[in-house]
């Protein structure tokens, strides 16, 4: 089993509800983007967007790169970081294809805090539900049976995010009644 | 809405004009694009800017602002021209077509290109697609009515409906998405100048009626007026209630106004702001209810303001309609927070200071369900006798237990009724109304006809007589008359008459025909009228507008004065106004927000690379907007495709900045909103509905300098 997220750009219409619910839910800081919404050929024919946040990549890049180790990879696939560990080197954001890792702040000698990414709202390495990992990573809505917030809020059922098998089925199916529409 | 959001499911085809459901209506759009990709059904989106709903459809068409009218009967004249158009549905339940074939033939493909710049081949395409993909809705929003001719807008849509037979059906219906949750509800109350709860108007016959559901004496309420004259006389309108204060249009009432209370509502929406700010320096007094401190408190700058604080939809609860004509009961999350009151208390405190709260509280002893109680007792005309609060609240306590298609209950303690009763919901028994004009089903189940609300029988100007009523054989399954039937007298004031008419399978309010030729609207077939402020002047003189109105909701409205071929060289450049997804309405609660800020902290104006290129602009720059009527905004340039190069786009829910002005210093210290900058009304123009006097802010003119 792998947790993945799929944006559906025939879907999503660019209402930033997914940012907000993350944002809002975490209580991030201002800057702090977990999510974002691109857009792209922005007022013209093709216009298209899509929900970016970390990919929980199989072969995640930015583990591969951190010098303290403090990436991991959850059994379900879901990649997570102790952030008691992360020097906020920034070497994860330059191996990361998406930019997904965030630093809260910037100073003149560069130094940029902790990382924080999207935790595929599944807390973090502190002890489930403790007022730790609710300061350091936000919410645990995967430990408490619930989908990511992005995605519950998207109203248009364009983010979808669950076991990658359940989420491709479902996209699958999407794209087949698409194409039959189309003959 | 005749349908609701759900039934866009089952639509083949969606025409949108005016409105950009992406930004404005989000959780809409999954029934759209569930149409569009289950049902392949085209997405025609008509609007002169590229919006993020233009982004999703099929096929966008660009159209001047303000042409819709000539565009709808160009398509409407597509039809007819091609036998195109449901003739057995034309036969059988409308009224007035040879008229509107008469005044649709005007609009050919090649004039319809004149005036909206609409492609000739394009104008056929779109009717072909519209004839050859049924049933399809037609959905607008502000886009449509915000016009001088606004009213004309709107039923050119009706009429498209009608010609294709899309009237009643799962899947059609004219659908105008409404801009907040409860506007419907607003509306139905009649929170307006010219009418009593339920639309029953300002006549006698309405005045008795209320004042019997409100268990006061007739001759009390009449004793409260100046004189009994403006007991039946329209009062202002929102868009134009500020020069009952400044009058630099004559005003039709005996008194300046002189007291001004602002409940829940932003003042930056009304057009030509700069001058409501002049109103507000005049006015003895200002009241501001809301749970913000707003824009409205902001600009009073004079010592004649009072806020007082009220909870938000959290804090209170009661009955709120939706878009689609349906109840739902709200119920409270949270107890009023810090000081703030909910609207009932402030009400109450205000009744009792008055004194009258033995009249006003005779039917209400439980806040809110004797209000709920009340309103369905006298709402008879559309049909809100079957919402009793109980009703409401069972269905929203078991919605799941309602199907998604066909918003009705399978089993449980709703079997069979639609969801939210959506009205009319004649009888206290009755499953509500999902589709308007649905002769399918019986009324009691939730059919109707077409309301007989005009006669039975009109002559046209050129001698022809039509029978209004609808045609032998065209009626609810169940129905006594099987055929047109004019309405049952007394039905509107009568709850006995609505059951016996219900029993007999018959509408209370008749069986019709929907006209296409309405003899009590200025324009009795909708015809395309320029712009007050127009940027084609060659055209003025074919399509004028209307001559004056001296008395339209007790103020001198200027038609013709106004619209002068001139001002084209002045103010060059075409300047619409519309929504942003990140903040609502005016703006006060989403710019407090910080992340809604973060997303969208600052107000701009879109300029295509030609205009800009040719003011000497870049991206990012700052400019100066002019309006005709004085007003000025300072504001950033967002260099952009969305719009045309004779068109800018400025979003409507900033405030904060007043001409340049930070007004910042009159907020109290930590209740600043994070995201500031210019209402975009302080440059929308002059220009007024002729019917409803709404505020015409998609087709203004204006002029832009380097600042």
């Amino acid at each position: 089993m792998a947790m993945k997220f799929i944006c559906d750009t025939e879907r999503c219409i660019a209402c930033y509800g997914c940012v907000v619910a993350c944002k809002e839910g975490h209580h991030l800081p201002i800057g702090v983007n977990r999510r974002r919404v691109v857009i792209v050929n922005e007022g013209k024919p093709g216009e298209k967007s899509i929900s970016i946040a970390c990919m929980h990549c199989s072969d995640a890049p930015c583990m591969a790169v951190c010098p303290t180790k403090c990436i991991y990879k959850r059994e379900d696939g879901i990649v997570l970081h102790d952030k008691t560990k992360c020097i906020g080197c920034g070497y994860c954001l330059m191996a990361c294809p998406f930019g997904a890792p965030q630093f809260p702040k910037s100073g003149p000698f560069g130094a940029r805090g902790v990382m924080d990414k999207c935790t595929f709202c599944a807390g973090g390495p502190a002890p489930t539900f403790s007022e730790q990992e609710k300061q350091l990573y936000g919410q645990n809505r995967i430990a408490e049976g619930k989908v990511p917030l992005c995605a519950g809020m998207c109203s248009t059922k364009a983010l979808l995010a669950g076991d990658s098998e359940v989420i491709s089925e479902i996209y699958t199916q999407r794209v087949a009644k698409r194409g039959a529409a189309n003959l | 809405m005749t349908n609701h959001f759900n039934d866009i499911r089952h639509s083949k085809l969606l025409f949108f004009i005016g409105s950009n459901a992406a930004e404005a209506h989000p959780v809409a759009m999954q029934y759209i694009l569930y149409a569009k990709e289950v049902n392949n059904a085209p997405v025609i989106v008509v609007d002169p800017r590229f919006t993020k709903l233009a982004a999703k459809a099929t096929d966008y068409v660009r159209i001047r602002p303000g042409t819709d009218t000539a565009f709808l009967m160009g398509l409407i004249n597509q039809l007819i021209q091609n036998d195109w158009y449901d003739k057995e549905f034309v036969r059988t339940r409308v009224a007035g077509f040879e008229e509107l074939k008469k005044e649709a033939s005007h609009y050919t493909p090649e004039v319809v290109e004149d005036i909206t710049g609409v492609p000739a081949k394009e104008v056929v395409r779109i009717a072909k697609l519209l004839a050859d993909n049924r049933p399809g809705t037609v959905i607008w929003c502000m886009g449509i009515t915000q016009h001088h001719i606004g009213s004309s807008n709107t039923r050119a849509c009706c009429i498209l409906q009608l010609m294709l037979g899309n009237m009643g059906k799962s899947g059609g219906g004219t659908n105008i998405f409404r801009g907040h949750d409860n506007v419907q509800g607003a509306t139905d109350m009649c929170v307006l100048s010219h009418s009593l709860p339920g639309y029953y108007g300002l006549s006698d016959k309405a005045w008795k009626h209320w004042c019997k559901v409100w268990g006061v004496d007739y001759e009390w309420i009449k004793s409260r007026f100046y004189n009994k004259k403006y007991m039946n006389k329209p009062g202002f309108t929102l868009a134009r209630w500020y020069q009952g204060v400044i009058q630099e249009d004559k005003i039709t009432q005996y008194t300046p106004i002189k007291a001004v209370v602002f409940w829940g509502i932003s003042s930056q929406s009304i057009s030509q702001y700069h001058k409501v700010k002049k109103a507000f320096e005049q006015l003895d007094l200002v009241v501001v209810i809301d749970p913000f401190f707003n824009t409205t408190a902001a600009m009073c700058e004079k010592d004649n303001v009072y806020v007082l604080p009220s909870t938000s939809q959290y804090e209170t609860e009661g009955s709120v309609t939706s878009s689609c004509r349906q109840a739902q009961w709200r119920y409270k999350v949270v107890n009023p927070v810090y000081d703030s009151k909910t609207d009932y208390e402030i009400m109450e405190e205000f009744v009792k200071r008055f004194g009258f709260a033995d009249k006003f509280y005779k039917n209400i002893k439980k806040i809110p369900e004797d209000i709920t109680r009340e309103i369905a007792n006298g709402c008879l005309t559309i049909g809100l006798c079957g919402w009793l609060p109980e009703r409401i609240k069972k269905h929203t306590d078991n919605w799941h237990t309602f199907d998604i298609d066909t918003l009705q209950a399978k089993g449980g303690p709703c079997d069979g009724e639609y969801y939210g009763l959506p009205w009319p919901c004649w009888t206290e028994d009755h499953p509500g109304t999902p589709i308007l004009y649905d002769i399918s089903k019986p009324v009691a189940k939730g059919g109707l006809p077409f309301r007989a609300r005009f006669g039975t029988e009109y002559t046209y100007p050129d001698g022809r007589k039509e029978n209004l009523l609808a045609a032998e054989g065209v009626a609810n399954p169940g129905s006594e008359i099987m055929g047109g039937y004019p309405e049952f007298p007394g039905w509107k004031t009568d709850k006995n008459v609505i059951k016996e008419a219900i029993k007999r399978g018959m509408a209370p309010f008749g069986n019709a025909r929907a006209r296409c030729y309405c003899w009590n609207f200025p324009d009795p077939v909708p015809k395309h009228r320029e712009p007050l402020h127009s940027p084609r002047p060659d055209l003025i003189k074919k399509y004028p507008t209307y001559p004056d109105k001296p008395d339209h909701y007790r103020v001198y409205t200027r038609y013709k004065s106004e619209q002068k071929p001139e001002l084209a060289k002045e103010f060059p450049i075409v300047l619409i106004t519309g929504r942003v997804v990140e903040h609502m309405g005016g703006g006060d609660e989403t710019r407090s927000n910080k992340y809604l800020a973060e997303l969208m902290p600052e107000v701009y104006a879109e300029i295509n690379p030609r205009l800009a290129n040719d003011y000497g602009l870049r991206d990012g720059e700052m400019v100066w907007i002019e309006s005709p009527e004085g007003g000025r905004i300072k504001i950033k340039v967002k260099v952009t495709e969305r719009v045309d190069d004779k068109t800018i786009f400025i979003p409507y829910s900033f405030s904060g900045m007043f001409m340049g002005r930070s007004m910042l210093s009159n907020y109290p210290q930590g209740f600043e909103p994070y995201a500031i900058g210019e209402p975009a009304n302080i440059v929308t123009n002059y220009g007024y509905d002729i019917k409803t006097q709404i505020q015409g802010t998609k087709e203004c003119l204006c002029r832009i300098k380097k600042a």
